[in-house]
């Protein structure tokens, strides 16, 4: 029993042991599949999931966060000249960007956290403080005039990722700073971007035609015109970068390289352009003009402009400042009148719209500003329609020619005065010109004359011939904003053409005018102006070149060539005397008009053109308002008379003289042009008096004796020493010697025979210069080289200035009826 | 010493020298080569960005992780039997050391008080995981020898501690007790992940042991209830549980790493970006040298990539609970069953979590994580295993 008992406790033992492990098997089994199989089944779901199904939208997510997209600024496009001097020019320059957010975010807060946790907010905005100080100390000590109260504002802005602490950094400055942020190691916060900045190295030259650039491109003249072809392409490089911004350069780096812009070569030479621009403020000094003036020199045979210069200019490089002295008075001026109008206004306005006086000063200046600013961006040769006055008359003469409703042999009477329907028609001469010649009335600019001329064309002709010289359409050169004049356009009627005849009561923009007449004298071919000879890319290939382009043949060669000749006679004998340069064939039209209705705002102006047998420029110079020096005064105020044969017509001579000399075009003196030409004075001393005459004689030099004897033995000047033929040499005889020096006497105001002895008989020889050499009794001395009362060298050579008063004025129009 | 002759062994001695497993050793291996050049791949930018040194981490990892694997060899070659009698000092131990983490000793980081500094920083938690399998083990084997306690039915006490018994509720007293120790103890570190893995653990061996699967599934509904009241009522559980449902809605701020792990995940696709080529380790992914090495695996060797190291990990665990299976003795495959699961929970819980499958729990992915200790005591509890599996009795062939 007992035994049966053990044994079957024993058995039991063995089943329970049995059971139980039976137990740990099943229940081990069930814990295998469900972490073995079951806890996989959802993993690699899930994994699929992500990895396969939504791949796309998650690898562009993260693609999107992990490139960093720079864009290469692509290098803009040199301007040059026509001889390859540069106008404008790109170079980069740099932006400091600072992420104030990434600064704070660059301490870490674990630093200043103890083990359980707690932060310690001092140190830890202390932290912050230091390398808030450190940038800003860094920054000033590398440019020591930022405003250091700015900066260290702009750091607290916590919030911000993006503060362009400083911009147009130059390479200099930039590299300093490079060098701080690598040895601060500060990138994560402050870095430096690149950008770009457009020097002018010439400055203000030809700026209105050049324009200039700003944040959007260029916004003015040919930066603005060209954009297209200057701003070239930026480039990108992409890269991944890390999640604090660094660069990574790995496999998934892509660059694009910035496509260059094009480079633009100008038909403008910047020697003319300097030339016209020194002639524009050497003439708005010397005649006291008030509103600038206007230049422009072409390439009558292409329509090829040499320069285009408009006054008051600007600094490209700087192109809000306005440092032209006149328009800076304007500012002021225009600033009190605006201030009255505003405070009228302000007066009306109500209680809570109303302005302080310091606000209302504030707005009144920029406005006198902007408007200052608008003027001097502006290209007048293209953008102001001006009344052409007697210039005009150049253009009549063709078309009159070319129709054969006037030829050389006809004469025409002058009585002052024409009248016409009713009108009264004024000649510049009121006492009449008389009886002329065609070539006389146009030498003397004769109304009349012309409103005869007008008639025989006819209305009809001469709307033809104005359009047909392109006065009633933009001349289409490649600036922006282009302007044409204002005419009668169809309504024209008899009196409209009487006037319209010696150009008056219709505009035209200079640019039109001078376009037209170089067609006049070029052999009838009316061209198109342009500025922009090539367009080549960087490596210097043309991409685009210009040609002439000959928009229409107007009058005839030979038209042309009688029309050159009679204009030639304006400058050698008629109202354009004082362009004369000798041994320069120049030929022009002089012309004065009235602007507007405001007394005393004369636009004088002269339209010159050189060689007159064969015309290689051709350039229009007009002053804008020489100041009167009293109401309704022909004289301004440095005493020229007002007029362009006067003021006008002497620079431009000044001018085509320099730039035919630029050119290489060789002078060609007549007889009585070499007669003014300088000689070197042959060596006589010790010779007798009669063997130095006979040799002074050989060089067209006269001669008056000092002392007594036979034998010269002394001369002033001494041998091979330069002066105007034509001049009294010295010879002292016996024991009389020169003296080493004398005072220089006044000839300013003297007729070109009193000046030259008063000088000679003082010691001294003159040159003169200005005008021809037909001085006539009208023909005054303006200035000398050495002024009266100085001290100079016995046999000085003194450069006399001579200027003849051509008088001349618009045409009044009165009402009789 | 001398090695003794195989004729002196007595049979146990003899079976402990049986061949080691060699498929586990062999997953092992594998998971572990894997897991040191992925960790290295992922951790090379932080590395260097933070330390300025690329091989700051795995120089550690590969020094520690080949002192694991020297540890698994020497751990493999201990007849398993000597563990029964070390299970109860284990334990003890754990707890002191646990205890000793709120004395001077301890250390913190990141708010969390959950390290011991003597000599080297360690976390007792990592032995009380297995401290506590193995006692769980141990005594569990011997359940079936017990005898069932009687105490006296003429009072109520008496009738009710019956009736306790009778329902096996006095049988899990003593366990209940030590899980509830130890997981107070995490819980004030706090360590919310490890307090996991050690009931993983525990409940593992439990269930094994043939406890009445109620307990299981009252305990279950219990703790799910818990759990539902404290999400329900607490603020941060709430936010951290609308961020697994919806991690765009905070992109830069809470959901952001969870982002960024589906980015690194996402834009590995089919093949991956090669290896070492993951963007995502560029400081996107924060401390990809932790809990995130998986989602640089899958962005540098793909899909086929990440699911090649869940296929290995599930071979090693199925081939852990066979030789569970196959064990000598109850002991032997109780106390394998408590660590494979135990491994088991945390690869789930580390992929669940970058994968956003569950909340985020901060576990670290076994062989791949960064954490030199933990990957020793790792190594020598897959020591455990392989000293388990030497004594399966040979196949006979007959």
């Amino acid at each position: 029993m007992v035994e049966n008992r053990s044994q079957r406790h024993k058995q039991d033992a063995v089943d329970r042991n049995r059971q139980s492990k039976r137990t740990v098997f099943r229940r081990s089994l069930a814990l295998m599949l469900i972490c073995g199989v079951g806890f996989f089944i959802p993993l690699l779901a899930r994994l699929w999931d992500i990895a396969i199904v939504h791949h796309d939208e998650y690898q562009q997510q993260a693609t999107q966060q992990q490139l960093m997209d720079v864009t290469v600024p692509a290098h803009r496009g040199n301007i040059l000249d026509c001889n390859g001097q540069v106008m404008a020019m790109s170079a980069t320059v740099y932006n400091l960007i600072l992420a104030p957010k990434d600064l704070v975010a660059s301490v870490s807060e674990k630093k200043f956290t103890d083990d359980d946790g707690n932060l310690d907010e001092a140190a830890y905005q202390a932290e912050i403080q230091r390398k808030r100080d450190e940038v800003v100390d860094g920054l000033c000590a590398i440019v020591p005039d930022l405003d250091r109260e700015k900066l260290a504002s702009r750091m607290e802005r916590v919030n911000s990722q993006y503060e362009v602490l400083m911009t147009q950094i130059e390479e200099e400055d930039a590299q300093e700073i490079r060098e701080f942020i690598q040895e601060h190691k500060t990138s994560y916060y402050l870095y430096l971007t690149p950008s770009t900045k457009r020097y002018y190295p010439f400055s203000s030259l030809a700026s209105q035609v050049l324009g200039f650039v700003n944040d959007e491109g260029g916004v003015y003249g040919l930066e603005a015109a060209y954009e297209e072809l200057l701003k070239g392409l930026p480039g990108r490089v992409v890269t991944g970068k890390t999640a604090q911004n660094i660069e990574m350069y790995n496999s998934y780096s892509n660059y694009i390289d910035a496509i260059n812009g094009y480079n633009i070569t100008l038909t403008l030479d910047s020697t003319i352009q300097s030339y016209a621009e020194q002639i524009l403020e050497k003439g708005i000094k010397d005649y006291d003009v008030l509103e600038g003036g206007f230049c422009v020199v072409m390439d009558p045979n292409t329509g090829a402009i040499l320069a285009m210069a408009s006054s008051p200019e600007f600094d490209p490089n700087n192109y809000s400042a306005v440092v032209d002295s006149i328009l800076q008075g304007e500012i002021e001026s225009d600033t009190s009148t605006y201030y009255e109008q505003l405070k009228a206004q302000n007066a009306q306005a109500s209680a809570e719209d109303k302005q302080t006086d310091g606000e209302l000063m504030e707005q009144a200046k920029a406005l006198a500003t902007s408007a200052a600013r608008e003027t001097q961006w502006s290209i007048r040769a293209i953008r102001e329609p001006y009344e052409p006055g007697s210039t005009f008359k150049g253009i009549v003469l063709a078309a009159a020619l070319e129709e054969g409703v006037v030829t050389e042999s006809d004469t025409f009477d002058c009585p002052g005065y024409t009248s016409l329907g009713g009108w009264i028609i004024r000649c510049s001469n009121r006492s009449g010109h008389g009886h002329q010649t065609l070539a006389e009335a146009v030498q003397n600019s004769c109304n009349p004359a012309f409103i005869e001329i007008g008639q025989r064309l006819g209305l009809e002709k001469f709307q033809e011939y104005f359009k047909a010289f392109g006065m009633t359409e933009a001349t289409g050169i490649d600036l922006p904003g282009e302007e044409s004049g204002l005419n009668w356009g169809s309504d024209m009627g008899i009196v409209d053409l009487a006037v319209a005849s010696f150009g008056q009561r219709f505009t035209v923009t200079p640019l039109q005018m001078i376009t037209a007449f170089s067609s006049v004298i070029n052999g009838g071919n009316l061209y198109q102006p342009y500025v922009v000879q090539s367009v080549s890319d960087s490596n210097g290939t043309v991409i685009q070149s210009s040609e002439p382009t000959l928009v229409r043949q107007v009058v005839s060669q030979e038209t042309s060539r009688r029309a050159r000749t009679i204009l030639e006679s304006v400058v050698t004998e008629g109202g354009g005397i004082n362009a004369y340069q000798a041994g320069y064939r120049i030929g022009g039209k002089t012309g004065s008009s009235e602007v507007g209705l405001e007394d005393d705002h004369t636009l004088v102006s002269f339209m010159g053109f050189a060689p007159a047998d064969d015309p290689k420029v051709i350039v229009l110079l007009a002053y804008d308002r020489p100041k009167a020096n009293a109401p309704h005064s022909n004289y301004c105020t440095t005493g020229v008379y007002i007029g362009g044969g006067s003021m006008a017509a002497p620079k431009a001579g000044e001018l085509i003289a320099q730039i035919l000399d630029y050119m290489g075009v060789e002078k060609q003196y007549d007889e009585s042009e070499s007669a003014a030409v300088d000689v070197t004075t042959p060596s006589v001393t010790g010779m007798t008096v009669a063997d130095a005459e006979k040799r002074l004689k050989n060089q067209n030099l006269t001669y008056r004796t000092v002392g007594e004897g036979e034998t010269v033995t002394s001369q002033v000047p001494s041998a091979w020493a330069a002066v105007p033929s034509g001049s009294t040499v010295v010879l002292y005889l016996g024991d009389a010697q020169p003296e080493a020096t004398g005072t220089v006497p006044n000839v300013v105001g003297m007729s070109y025979e009193s000046a030259k002895n008063a000088l000679e008989r003082a010691g001294f020889f003159m040159r003169a210069s200005g005008t021809n050499t037909y001085y006539t009794n009208a023909s005054k001395a303006q200035s000398q080289s050495i002024a009266a009362g100085e001290t100079a060298d016995i046999g000085t050579v003194i450069n006399v200035q001579f200027v003849t008063t051509v008088e001349e004025g618009s045409a009044d129009i009165e009402w009789i009826n | 010493m001398a090695r003794k002759p195989k004729r002196d062994l007595t049979v146990e001695e003899q079976l402990a020298r049986g061949p080691l497993d060699l498929p586990f050793t062999m997953l092992v291996l594998m998971l572990l080569g894997i897991g040191l050049i992925m960790m290295f791949s992922a951790s090379y930018a932080s590395a260097y960005y933070e330390n300025g040194d690329p091989m700051v981490y795995i120089k550690r990892q590969a020094i520690l992780g080949a002192l694991g694997v020297a540890a698994m060899y020497v751990v493999s070659k201990i007849n398993y039997q000597t563990f029964r009698w070390m299970a109860m000092p284990a334990l003890v131990g754990s707890v002191i050391l646990l205890l000793l983490v709120f004395t001077p000793l301890g250390v913190s980081h990141n708010g969390a008080r959950r390290w011991l500094r003597v000599g080297v920083e360690f976390q007792p938690s990592e032995l009380a995981k297995i401290a506590v399998i193995l006692f769980f083990a141990a005594r569990l084997c011997k359940r079936d020898t017990e005898k069932r306690k009687r105490y006296t039915n003429r009072t109520l006490t008496g009738r009710t501690l019956n009736r306790l018994e009778y329902i096996g509720f006095l049988e899990l007293v003593p366990y209940a007790a030590i899980l509830g120790v130890i997981g107070i103890l995490m819980l004030k570190q706090p360590h919310m992940s490890g307090t996991i893995l050690v009931m993983a653990g525990g409940a593992a061996v439990l269930f094994a042991a043939g406890i009445h699967l109620g307990w299981f599934i009252g305990g279950g509904l219990f703790a799910g209830l818990g759990l539902w009241i404290i999400i329900a009522s607490t603020d941060y559980m709430t936010a951290r549980i609308n961020l697994w449902l919806d991690p765009w809605a905070d992109a830069q701020g809470s959901g952001y790493q969870t982002i960024q792990s589906l980015l690194a995940m996402g834009s590995g696709g089919l093949l991956g970006r090669g290896l070492g080529n993951s963007m995502q380790k560029l400081l996107y992914i924060p401390e990809p040298e932790n809990d995130f090495v998986f989602p640089i695996v899958v962005e540098e060797l793909g899909f086929v990539g990440g699911a090649v190291v869940l296929i290995l990990f599930a071979l090693l665990i199925l081939r852990g609970y066979w030789l569970a299976l196959h064990a000598r003795d109850k002991f032997g495959a109780l106390t394998i069953v408590g660590i494979i699961t135990l491994l088991a929970t945390q690869v789930f819980l580390n992929i669940g979590v970058v994968t956003n499958l569950i909340p985020n729990t901060g576990i670290s992915l076994p062989f791949f994580s960064y954490g030199g200790t933990a990957l020793m005591i790792q190594l020598a509890e897959m020591g455990m295993v392989l000293s388990i599996s030497r004594q399966i009795p040979a196949p006979r062939n007959e």
